[in-house]
C-alpha cells in the first residue's frame, strides 16, 4: 500500500500518539482490502460512545485521553440517552450520566457534538466527489446516493478517519465499484416518508448488498422521502449506496442499464411492509414514535401541524425524536409548543430503539438499566419497525406520519390505507 | 506444507491459540452472538447453544452488518471473545475493524488441506502477521 509522507509520519508519532495508532490500524484496514492508498477525507460521522455498552464510552475517553484531534469536520451519532433531559424518557441517572461524558470527551477532540442519525439535517452536507467516513448506515447511503459523496460502510475507525483526515482507498471510494448490480422498477407511488421507509425496505431485501439502480418513481421524491428509502434499504439489506437517475450524482435522468439483474416493488409489496410489521394490540399500546430517522425541520413542520390543537390520548405516551441542532431551530420557529401542549415529549440525541428500551444490550450492571416490558410500539418507519423487533424485543404496528398521529390522539390505532398502483 | 500446518492470508496481525470450533454456516456478530455469555443465539447457526469464548472461531463467512465491529469489540469487554477466526472469506469491513479494535487475530482463505484436515476440537495456533495456521 502506498503511504504519504504525511502518513509516513504520522505512523512514526509526528501528530502524537492518538494519531499514531489511528493511522496504523487505517493501514491495516486499507492492507486487508488491498487498498492501492489513501484518500483524503472531508468529513466524518463518527460513533457517539454508547453507554448501553460496557466500557464503550470509555473508549472515546481514551481515545480524546491520548490527545486526539479532529482533522477534519466531524459529527457524532445517535447516542443512548437524551443527555438534556434523560428523565423525561425515564432513563436512570448513571445512564444518562455515563452518556454525557461522551459530549465531554467528543468536545476536547474538536467534534461538533450533534448525536443524531441524520447529521445531514444538522447542516453536516458533504458534496459531490468529497470523500467521508460514517459509522451510521443512514449516513452512508444519503451521502452516496443523493449527495454523491463517496462513503463506505464504516464502524468505529471514523473516528480514525476523522482524526487523521484519511482513509485506505477500496469499496465505494473507488468510482468502478459506485455502478448499479440490480434494476429495481417501481410501480406504485409512494407518498410520504413512511411509504418511501417501506418501499427502501422491500429493496434492501431484494438487492442485499449490491447497488440499485431505481426506475418507475413518477415524481421526484423529497429530501425527507429520499432519506426515508435509503434508510430502508441500509436496514433490510446492506445497501450503502442507490442510484436513482436525475438525482444521485452524476447519473443523467435518461441513465439505465437494460441488462441487470430485475426486480419489480408494487403498491402490494409495500403494504405488505405495513403488514408485516402490524403485529401489537390496537388498543392499549405503550408509545407512538415520530422521527426515526431524526427528524429533519420539514418534518417537525409537519408534525407541529398534525398536533395543532390536538391532544394525546390519556395514557398514551408521543415521542418525536430529533436532533439537538433541529431542536433548537424548531424551538425558535415556534413548532415546539403546539406538540408540547399536545402533550408530546421532543428527544434528542436518542430515539426508542438507541435509548434504555433496548434489551440487546450490554450494559455495566452497576448502571441499573431495567428495560421495560412494553406491549406495543407504534411507529411511522420501517427502520425504527425492524429494530424495535429485534432490538427492543416488542410488537410493533406500522402506519404513516399522519395516521401514527391520529392513533396517539384517538388512543386506538389506524392502518394505512392501501394506495392505488 | 507440513502436516498440520496451513497457510492462509493474514487479514488482522496478532498471534493466538485456542481450541477449533468449526462451523458450516455463516455468522453474524450482530445478533447471532449474547455478549454476555458467548454464546451462541442465532436460529441459523449450526453453533446454536455453543459458546465461542476463548476458541478459534471457524466459518465459512461472516454476514455483513455495519454493527458487527461493536459487538465483536463487546465480546473483548465481557471476554467472552473468540480467540482467532479463519474464515474462508473476506470480512465485512466492519467485522475487521471490530477484531482489530478487540485484538483477535483473523486470518482467511486457507489452502484447501485445511478444510478436508482439520478436526473441531483440534488445537490451533494462529498468526494473523504471516497467515501461518498450525495443529499442536
Amino acid at each position: 500500500m502506498h503511504l504519504s509522507d504525511r502518513d509516513l509520519a504520522l505512523l512514526d508519532g509526528a501528530e502524537g500518539a492518538a494519531a499514531r495508532a489511528a493511522m496504523a490500524a487505517l493501514v491495516q484496514l486499507g492492507e486487508a482490502y488491498d487498498a492501492p492508498d489513501m484518500v483524503d477525507i472531508g468529513y466524518a460521522h463518527v460513533h457517539a460512545g454508547m453507554a448501553l455498552y460496557k466500557g464503550d464510552v470509555e473508549l472515546i475517553e481514551a481515545v480524546a485521553g491520548q490527545g486526539a484531534k479532529m482533522a477534519v469536520p466531524v459529527s457524532t451519532n445517535i447516542a443512548n440517552a437524551d443527555m438534556g433531559n434523560w428523565q423525561s424518557t425515564g432513563a436512570p441517572d448513571a445512564l444518562g450520566q455515563l452518556q454525557k461524558r461522551a459530549e465531554v470527551a467528543h468536545r476536547l477532540m474538536g467534534s461538533a457534538t450533534s448525536f443524531t442519525c441524520t447529521p445531514y439535517w444538522a447542516g453536516h452536507w458533504p458534496t459531490w466527489n468529497m470523500h467521508i467516513a460514517s459509522i451510521e448506515s443512514g449516513v452512508t447511503v444519503f451521502a452516496n446516493s443523493v449527495l454523491g459523496a463517496k462513503s463506505n460502510r464504516d464502524g468505529f475507525f471514523a473516528v480514525y478517519a476523522g482524526m487523521t483526515g484519511r482513509y485506505p482507498r477500496f469499496g465505494l471510494h473507488l468510482d468502478r465499484n459506485r455502478q448499479p448490480t440490480h434494476r429495481v422498477t417501481v410501480t406504485a407511488d409512494p407518498l410520504g416518508t413512511a411509504d418511501f421507509t417501506a418501499l427502501g425496505y422491500v429493496i434492501g431485501t431484494a438487492v442485499g448488498s449490491g447497488i440499485p439502480l431505481i426506475r418507475g418513481l413518477r415524481t421526484r421524491p423529497s429530501l425527507d422521502e429520499l432519506d426515508a428509502m435509503g434508510v430502508g434499504m441500509a436496514t433490510s439489506g446492506g445497501v450503502a449506496m442507490f442510484i436513482l437517475p436525475g438525482v444521485t450524482p452524476p447519473y443523467a435522468e435518461d441513465f439505465d442499464v437494460p441488462g441487470l439483474d430485475g426486480a419489480q416493488v408494487s403498491e402490494a409489496d409495500i403494504a405488505g411492509v405495513f403488514d408485516a410489521f402490524c403485529t401489537g394490540v390496537e388498543t392499549g399500546f405503550d408509545l407512538v414514535h415520530l422521527g426515526c430517522p431524526h427528524a429533519s425541520f420539514e418534518e417537525m413542520k409537519h408534525y407541529a401541524a398534525l398536533l395543532d390543537g390536538r391532544q394525546v390520548a390519556p395514557g398514551v405516551e408521543l415521542w418525536v425524536t430529533t436532533s439537538r441542532a433541529v431542536k433548537q431551530l424548531a424551538q425558535d420557529a415556534g413548532l415546539l409548543a403546539p406538540m408540547l401542549k399536545a402533550g408530546a415529549k421532543v428527544v434528542s440525541d436518542t430515539c426508542p430503539i438507541s435509548c434504555h428500551f433496548a434489551c440487546s444490550c450490554s450494559p455495566d450492571p452497576a448502571l441499573g438499566v431495567q428495560p421495560p416490558k412494553l406491549r406495543t410500539i407504534v411507529v411511522d418507519s420501517a427502520k425504527q419497525a425492524h429494530y424495535v423487533r429485534d432490538m427492543i424485543q416488542c410488537p410493533t404496528l406500522f402506519t404513516t406520519s399522519e395516521l401514527a398521529v391520529e392513533t396517539a390522539v384517538s388512543g386506538r390505532f389506524h392502518p394505512r390505507a392501501r394506495r392505488n398502483g | 506444507m507440513a502436516d498440520g500446518i496451513w497457510q492462509a492470508r493474514g487479514v488482522v496481525k496478532g498471534r493466538a491459540q485456542g481450541k477449533a470450533l468449526v462451523s458450516q454456516t455463516a455468522l453474524s456478530f450482530l445478533g447471532d452472538l449474547d455478549i454476555r455469555s458467548g454464546k451462541v443465539v442465532g436460529r441459523s447457526s449450526d453453533l446454536l447453544g455453543t459458546c465461542v469464548a476463548g476458541r478459534v472461531l471457524v466459518l465459512p463467512a461472516s454476514r455483513g452488518s455495519a454493527g458487527a465491529w461493536r459487538f465483536l469489540y463487546q465480546l473483548k469487554v465481557h471476554g467472552t471473545h473468540p480467540a482467532a477466526l479463519i474464515l474462508r472469506d473476506l470480512p465485512d469491513p466492519s467485522v475487521t475493524q471490530g477484531a482489530i479494535l478487540a485484538e483477535v487475530p483473523i486470518v482467511v482463505d486457507p489452502e484447501a488441506a485445511f478444510w478436508t484436515d482439520l478436526r473441531d476440537g483440534d488445537m490451533v495456533q494462529v498468526n494473523g502477521d504471516s497467515g501461518c495456521i498450525a495443529r499442536c
